[in-house]
């Protein structure tokens, strides 16, 4: 009996409705469409911002107060590089598959896997290694959404930049082989190993 | 009586090279001024300054780049040292002054090599350990075996090992892992010897082969500073040659790290570089 609702039902979905036009039918999937749509995307956007972030004491109490001493924070311009300026990829493919991964912070959040200043300073370096991994992997890729050598005038900057940056351009690095601990403080004790 | 002729004679000579000496002592006002800054550095020695995780400019080291090459803005220090003031680089507090200018001029003739540092000691230092010394101004040369020595200067002899750095055996001194350095040094105390020391495996402060002579005086709030070496000390100085060099200045008492130190630079005898050295 069950078996023959269950095939009774998956027939009428498969079959073209006797009731609602084409024209109906379209344009509440059209609506559905936008409706589903919109909100999945305000819900992403909504994850996708500062204040989000910082709205768990994990970010805002540690990560957060080191961000807001650097110059991604505050400087001469106003340009302002929020959390997921560096953190979320902008580009929907490499975002889609950087909030899945999120789904394993919401797990550490849940269990409180730092959830203290002891734990979270504990835990530092191998997060930061994370971080560091995914930025060199696609060739700090949300660093240069605003930097870029094609628009780097070195000879515009002091020595110590001009040349390093010469070097890094020779030896094709990418920036975040130098550019650590930049928006937050930089692991302690690292081994050069932890640097690579 | 032919004996006291004789000590006479040589004594007369001695008295004669003695003054031809002291006349060929550079006229300072016609020998050129360069200012070098000189910086507290902090806990950062040479191994800090190749660990790629401390200093991404090691990279550039690797590549032969010299730290001044850097960090030398045409003439004004060009690195952060509100980092070398904080907490993590500088535990026991870092001195009120972190940098200032000391003005370098260098002469030589065919026997010595002539020295003049001229610089304003800044007070407020973070370590007042010396009670004899209020000032100590001190120039090392390297040898060219010394590793890093042309790059970084001073730094080749800095080790988070030795005294004063956190946690290092407060007997173990400054070293170079091969070649050597001649050190020389004045010291402000009445009456207080030149040093004319070296540093190889150990730092030594006597036994140098430079028969240094410092003089030091004080106008005001400026100390001047005049070495006399000979060229051919431990580390050999050859006109129309460059060899590398560093100043430390120990101010308001202070001893070990607690100087103030230039980066590496070069001393051209006669030839161009960083300071270059005229003839008389």
């Amino acid at each position: 009996m069950g078996d023959a609702n269950k095939t009774s039902r998956w027939k009428q979905l498969r079959s073209p409705s006797a009731r609602y036009s084409l024209l109906t039918l379209l344009v509440i999937g059209f609506l559905a469409g936008i409706t589903f749509w919109g909100s999945f995307n305000t819900v992403l956007e909504a994850t996708n911002t500062l204040d989000f972030c910082i709205s768990c004491h994990e970010m805002r109490d540690t990560v957060y107060q080191e961000y807001k001493q650097t110059i991604h924070y505050s400087n001469r311009t106003g340009v302002r590089a929020t959390c997921p300026d560096c953190h979320v990829p902008k580009d929907w493919t490499h975002k889609m598959i950087r909030k899945v991964q999120a789904s394993q912070e919401v797990w550490g959040k849940l269990t409180g896997s730092i959830d203290t200043p002891e734990k979270f300073e504990a835990k530092r370096l191998e997060l930061a290694k994370h971080e560091w991994a995914r930025m060199k992997a696609s060739d700090s890729r949300e660093c240069r959404n605003c930097h870029s050598f094609d628009g780097m005038n070195i000879e515009k900057q002091k020595t110590r930049a001009s040349k390093m940056h010469k070097i890094a351009q020779d030896d094709k690095q990418t920036c975040i082989d130098c550019h650590k601990g930049i928006a937050h403080q930089k692991p302690k004790g690292m081994s050069e190993e932890d640097d690579e | 009586m032919k004996n006291k002729l004789l000590a006479l004679a040589i004594s007369g000579a001695f008295m004669a090279l003695g003054s031809s000496a002291a006349l060929a002592a550079p006229d300072w006002s016609k020998v050129p001024k360069k200012d070098i800054e000189v910086f507290h550095p902090g806990t950062a020695p040479i191994e800090w300054v190749t660990k790629k995780s401390d200093h991404s400019g090691s990279a550039g080291l690797k590549k032969g780049e010299s730290c001044a090459g850097c960090h030398d803005e045409k003439g004004k220090l060009s690195l952060d040292l509100k980092r070398l003031a904080g907490k993590d680089m500088e535990p026991k507090g870092a001195p009120k002054t972190m940098n200032y200018p000391v003005t370098v001029q260098a002469a030589y003739d065919a026997t010595n090599l002539y020295l003049r540092l001229t610089f304003k000691a800044p007070a407020g230092g973070a370590d007042a350990a010396d009670k004899e010394n209020e000032v100590k101004a001190a120039v090392m040369f390297a040898n060219d075996k010394v590793p890093m020595g042309e790059q970084a200067g001073c730094w080749a002899t800095c080790h988070n090992d030795a005294r004063t750095m956190p946690g290092a055996d407060d007997k173990k001194t400054k070293y170079v892992k091969d070649g050597a350095m001649d050190l020389m040094q004045w010291r402000s105390a009445k009456g207080a010897k030149a040093i004319d020391g070296t540093v190889t495996d150990k730092r030594a402060m006597e036994g140098g082969k430079a028969d240094v002579k410092a003089e030091g005086s004080k106008a005001g709030d400026t100390y001047t500073v005049t070495f006399t070496r000979k060229l051919a000390g431990g580390v050999v100085m050859a006109e129309g040659k460059s060899v590398p060099f560093g100043i430390a200045i120990h101010a308001d008492h202070a001893v070990g790290r607690f100087h103030h130190v230039s980066l590496g630079y070069k001393l051209g005898i006669g030839a161009d570089a960083d300071v270059k050295a005229v003839k008389q």
